[in-house]
């Protein structure tokens, strides 16, 4: 099915410093998944507040949670309040812009996060949906864009075109079902290739895509 | 994936089996993990509700960074510790715990989403002042949360649980809405009767717009969780009692979604109507972030 909560505890849950599941435990993990995404050292951050997210992030704590998931840390981590001094502690830059016009990728509570460093840039359009459960509407990296439906989890693979199918069977023997495939080339030895699943591969089916992939993300 | 609340009925009762074992399955199934480990992360989500009570009603309370919410909870508690509550002391327990709940998260303290954090005051609310009376074992507390995440999924699927999204009835109206379910089957009801408790729940909620000052949530949040936990007993008794919603829960559910999605945007989590446009509810505004605001912004 197409439930975006497929978890007992995307309802019972999750534990998280307060005060809003949707504009602060759901911005941690925007910003997490962005830091995952990214995945190298991070030198800026800027962050574009669309609707609710604009109107309230200041009340809601929006922005330390951003902070906090781009720093790693977890919803629950007695940390999160002060997240965004402790990325300018360690010289990442962060901004926060609040947006008028109506979200980009279609929700109320949007933040599209733009991670950069010397070499590499990187923008995460997320949306949290409820009780924390967050999608990733669209996300630019090596120079393309890519629009996702959504929800997670989805599997970011850098293969060879050919590799594909064979990249589908290895998640599927691992029992998780490919709800959609999007593609994109980045240059002529390269595809990169998003998996939508029903629920995330186990620990050894990941480490198998990890050896058969250039490069692996499973959010 | 049970996708109906008439899917989890029909199972439960074709099965002979609680609501409870029947999502515990699936989740099992879902993360293929061992039902051990299933287990024992619902027991640290109802750890962290435990702590979050404690918290909030231990010595003056706890308190929020604006001074806008804080240290009710303690109040409620002594007043039912003076004996001359109206409601009666189940009640007034679902009330203090609710209160002490969403005091904590609103003084960025550790709470657990239930579903959501602005409404995580109900569940424990209504969890721990049956506890009081029934006296209830661990594995019982952490049944019921196994039993109201089943409507709690089924709710955020087919509708939403975000008041941005559908206002506090999608919120508070379903953690209402879950807590009663639960709290029937706890009370030895039948899955029908657990169903019947939700969709009575959930309908008196209907309509139940988010309007937080300021975009806070704190006021009426707080609140609005003594609302949904005494609603939740309400519709429980009511279900244990036999009565029935004639609407059922899947149709409750949509029209829930249905209204969620009728609602202007001034009333979902934007702090721009309702009590957050009261003049008192502007001043508050203003004195915390000391700026003007523009009330038509973001209308649909």
């Amino acid at each position: 099915m197409g439930g975006k909560y497929r978890s007992v505890f995307d309802i019972i849950g999750p534990a998280m410093i307060g005060p809003s599941s949707s504009h602060t435990a759901g911005a941690v993990a925007i910003g997490r998944k962005a830091r995952q995404i990214f995945a190298d050292e991070i030198k800026s951050v800027r962050v574009d507040h669309y609707e609710s997210f604009a109107m309230t992030h200041k009340g809601h704590g929006t922005d330390y949670a951003l902070a906090a998931g781009v720093l790693g840390m977890e919803p629950d981590d007695s940390r999160v309040p002060q997240a965004v001094e402790v990325a300018r502690d360690q010289g990442i830059q962060i901004d926060f812009i609040e947006h008028t016009e109506p979200s980009p990728i279609h929700h109320p509570n949007t933040a599209i996060l733009t991670i950069k460093n010397e070499h590499k840039e990187v923008v995460v359009a997320g949306c949290s949906v409820g009780g924390g459960t967050i999608e990733l509407r669209e996300i630019q990296i090596d120079g393309v864009t890519i629009r996702p439906t959504g929800p997670l989890p989805m599997l970011l693979t850098w293969i060879q075109v050919e590799q594909m199918f064979t990249i589908e069977n290895m998640i599927t023997a691992g029992g998780s079902s490919v709800l959609k495939i999007i593609t994109q080339e980045i240059n002529q030895e390269t595809v990169l290739v998003i998996y939508e699943l029903d629920k995330r591969p186990n620990v050894k089916v990941l480490a198998d895509l990890q050896d058969a992939c250039q490069q692996v993300v499973c959010l | 994936m049970y996708k109906t609340v008439a899917e989890i009925v029909t199972a439960a009762e074709e099965r002979e089996l609680p609501i409870w074992r029947l999502i515990l399955e699936q989740e099992m199934d879902y993360t293929q993990e061992s039902q051990t480990v299933v287990w024992r992360k619902m027991r640290n989500q109802l750890n962290v509700m435990k702590e979050a009570v404690e918290r909030g009603t231990k010595g003056e309370g706890v308190f929020s960074p604006t001074g806008l919410t804080g240290g009710e909870a303690v109040k409620m508690k002594k007043y039912r510790e003076a004996g001359k509550g109206l409601s009666g002391d189940l009640m007034l327990w679902a009330m203090e715990n609710a209160i002490a709940t969403n005091e904590v998260n609103a003084s960025m303290g550790v709470i657990c989403a239930t579903p959501t954090a602005g409404s995580s005051g109900t569940l424990p609310g209504v969890l721990f002042a049956i506890d009081k009376k029934l006296n209830l074992t661990e594995e019982q507390m952490i049944e019921f949360l196994f039993t109201a995440s089943a409507f709690g999924m089924v709710t955020a699927n087919n509708a939403m649980i975000a008041g941005a999204t559908g206002g506090c009835q999608a919120e508070v109206g379903s953690a209402s809405a879950m807590a009663a379910a639960a709290a029937v089957e706890l009370n030895g009801g039948t899955p029908t009767q657990a169903a019947e408790a939700f969709a009575m729940a959930m309908s008196n909620l209907l309509g139940l717009v988010c309007d937080p000052v300021a975009g806070l949530v704190e006021l009426p949040c707080v609140k609005r969780n003594v609302v949904g936990a005494v609603n939740a007993l309400a519709a429980a008794d009511m279900a244990l009692a036999g009565l029935e919603n004639k609407i059922p829960a899947d149709e409750v559910i949509q029209a829930m979604k249905e209204i969620g999605q009728g609602m202007p945007a001034s009333l979902r989590e934007t702090g721009q109507g309702g009590l957050a446009a009261t003049p008192t509810g502007i001043r508050m505004r203003m004195k915390i972030f000391g700026e003007s605001i523009n009330l038509n912004q973001n209308e649909d």
